[in-house]
């Protein structure tokens, strides 16, 4: 009987527990949660005091949106500009990695500190620069040069984590390897690559969420032909004087389901991703 | 083939792209910039580059504006940095025995979601927020206060506003590095000191403290470096207004790059801002190698 009890209170007390952590997470998320509420909303009941709380949603924002000519080209530019910088870094940065992770090179250290570095420091610091370099070369507003710049953009982050993912992959790989007469090309694609998928995959991700958020550089270097979506978010917001609400509570809930699904689908690899692969662990 | 892969020179071949890419995006750039900011160069007045030597760098020392946005960023870095590590290791530590919540997994992206979404978008909902007539805050404001307060238009709130959402945003991240902090304990040692019965603050301080240290620092670092860098938010908040209350750092630079135009001199800023933050990732490295040592010492 006594024993009945304690279970019941413990479930009692676990299901408390659940109950006030979903209240925090809620309460949490409410600022993008009312932001995507108002994106169903037209465009009285958005600017409504007090605010609306319960309504008929409309898809009507939605359709003006698919409807201004700038969206859709936005939404392509979004989407090829970071899948193609991400492929290139990842490329590239994978080859850097077996190297820096396998190799004795003088002042692989160094490079790794200064490739680090850049990730660091901030956005408005180093456009200034690229800025002056665009101008004068002429390159401000292409598909090419924004994308490179991106692809330098995502190197420092895949780096990091595929050597860090490199260096768990023990050496005796490669040397069983090269004592059965591999070719490294052999090794580093057929043995290595297979090893650090879950590296490959995290850098992958990160990386076009970093690009696909990227707004400042855009904003700058970019123009009519290479606009993002959070540069079109910022740029087109301001509407004949006022803030022209509708649009940036719609165009806001669009752009973020990409990265929240991939959060909710890649969550395990959220740690490794938001500190370079130097912290690994279970969340 | 064979030839070239047994080559000392393989690694390097490897090494190129990168190399180029570094050379080209960052090397160059970083050129350029050093030299223009011994120059005084504006863009709208279409005059060429004039070489001023170190006056650039000298007027920082005299410029009320600069030493005012230093103190700010710092200001800005401390309580954010502060803040973030206080409600994240707070949250940390409720979630810690959540394993069996159910819907776990949709609960975290929700909690983790504020902090990949990006600053631009954030900063401009929350300026629908914080609007004073149609937006949730002001709302809320009126009808507890009875007032109206234009957070992000009043000297003295603003800089309190955007602090709020810049620990709303990074909170998650803490609490992130908390968690995986706290799953670096061995389990062993926590039953341990549970048979032992020891008092949560020495249970703290001898059990978890030693193994989730590094971790924490780690992420404090990285905050740190993040909280220095901000910039997107605060120009979307408030421009750096009102009545420059919120110009930190690197909206100082880019206001005077992109709207004043003074090229040459908004140069010689950002070399000195770069160099703040290598010497920061320097310090990232070091307790990262710290910990490497200590671990091949065991």
């Amino acid at each position: 009987m006594n024993e009945q009890k304690a279970v019941a209170s413990r479930h009692w007390k676990s299901t408390l527990y659940y109950t006030v952590l979903w209240v925090i997470v809620l309460i949490y998320f409410f600022p993008v949660l009312w932001i995507i509420l108002s994106a169903f909303k037209t465009k009285n009941e958005l600017l409504a005091t007090p605010p609306v709380w319960f309504f008929r949603p409309t898809l009507e924002n939605f359709i003006g949106l698919f409807h201004r000519d700038n969206f859709w080209p936005t939404f392509f530019n979004s989407l090829t500009i970071s899948l193609s910088s991400v492929g290139i870094a990842i490329v590239v940065s994978f080859l850097a990695a077996y190297a820096l992770s396998r190799f004795k090179i003088v002042g692989s250290d160094f490079i790794l500190f200064l490739i680090l570095s850049i990730r660091m420091v901030p956005g408005a610091a180093v456009v200034v620069p690229v800025y002056l370099m665009y101008a004068a070369l002429g390159w401000k507003d292409s598909f090419w040069p924004m994308t490179f710049f991106y692809a330098m953009f995502s190197i420092p982050f895949s780096l990091w984590i595929l050597k860090g993912f490199m260096d768990g992959v023990s050496v005796r790989f490669d040397e069983t390897g090269l004592a059965n007469n591999a070719s490294r090309f052999h090794i580093i694609f057929k043995v290595i690559l297979p090893q650090v998928k879950p590296g490959l995959i995290a850098a992958f991700v990160f990386n076009m969420i970093f690009v696909w958020n990227e707004f400042l550089f855009n904003f700058i270097l970019g123009g009519k032909q290479t606009t993002m979506i959070p540069t079109l978010l910022v740029s087109d917001s301001v509407h004949e004087g006022g803030v022209d609400w509708t649009f940036v509570a719609s165009l806001g809930a669009i752009y973020l389901v990409p990265p929240v699904v991939a959060l909710y689908f890649f969550q395990k690899y959220l740690l490794v991703g938001m500190t370079f692969g130097t912290v690994r662990g279970e969340v | 083939m064979r030839r070239i892969e047994n080559s000392k020179l393989y690694p390097w071949l490897l090494l190129t792209p990168t190399l180029i890419f570094f050379a080209i995006w960052n090397i160059v750039p970083l050129f350029w910039m050093v030299g223009m900011s011994f120059y005084n160069y504006s863009l709208n007045l279409g005059r060429p580059p004039r070489f001023v030597g170190f006056d650039n760098y000298t007027d920082y020392l005299d410029s009320v504006d600069v030493w005012l946005a230093m103190s700010r960023t710092f200001t800005f870095v401390i309580f954010s940095v502060g803040l973030t590590t206080l409600f994240g290791g707070i949250l940390g530590v409720l979630f810690w025995r959540s394993t069996k919540m159910p819907g776990r997994r949709l609960a975290l992206t929700l909690l983790f979601s504020p902090m990949i979404l990006t600053p631009a978008a954030i900063g401009t909902f929350f300026r629908l927020n914080y609007d004073p007539t149609f937006g949730i805050f002001g709302y809320f404001t009126r009808l507890f206060t009875g007032h109206t307060l234009d957070y992000l238009g009043t000297e003295g709130w603003a800089f309190i506003a955007l602090l709020a959402v810049d620990v709303w945003m990074w909170t998650p991240f803490m609490l992130l590095i908390t968690l995986a902090a706290l799953g670096s304990v061995p389990s062993a040692e926590l039953e341990a000191a549970e048979v032992d019965r020891l008092s949560i603050w020495r249970r703290f301080r001898y059990v978890i403290l030693p193994h989730a240290r590094f971790i924490i620092m780690l992420g404090i670092i990285l905050r740190t470096i993040d909280a220095f860098k901000v910039t997107d938010l605060v120009y979307q908040l408030t421009r750096g207004g009102p009545g420059g209350t919120t110009e930190v750092i690197g909206v100082m630079i880019y206001r005077k790059a992109f709207d004043a135009l003074t090229m040459g001199w908004t140069s010689g800023l950002a070399v000195i801002t770069l160099l703040t933050a290598i010497a920061f990732t320097a310090i990232f490295l070091y307790i990262l190698n710290l910990q490497k040592r200590r671990r091949a010492l065991k």
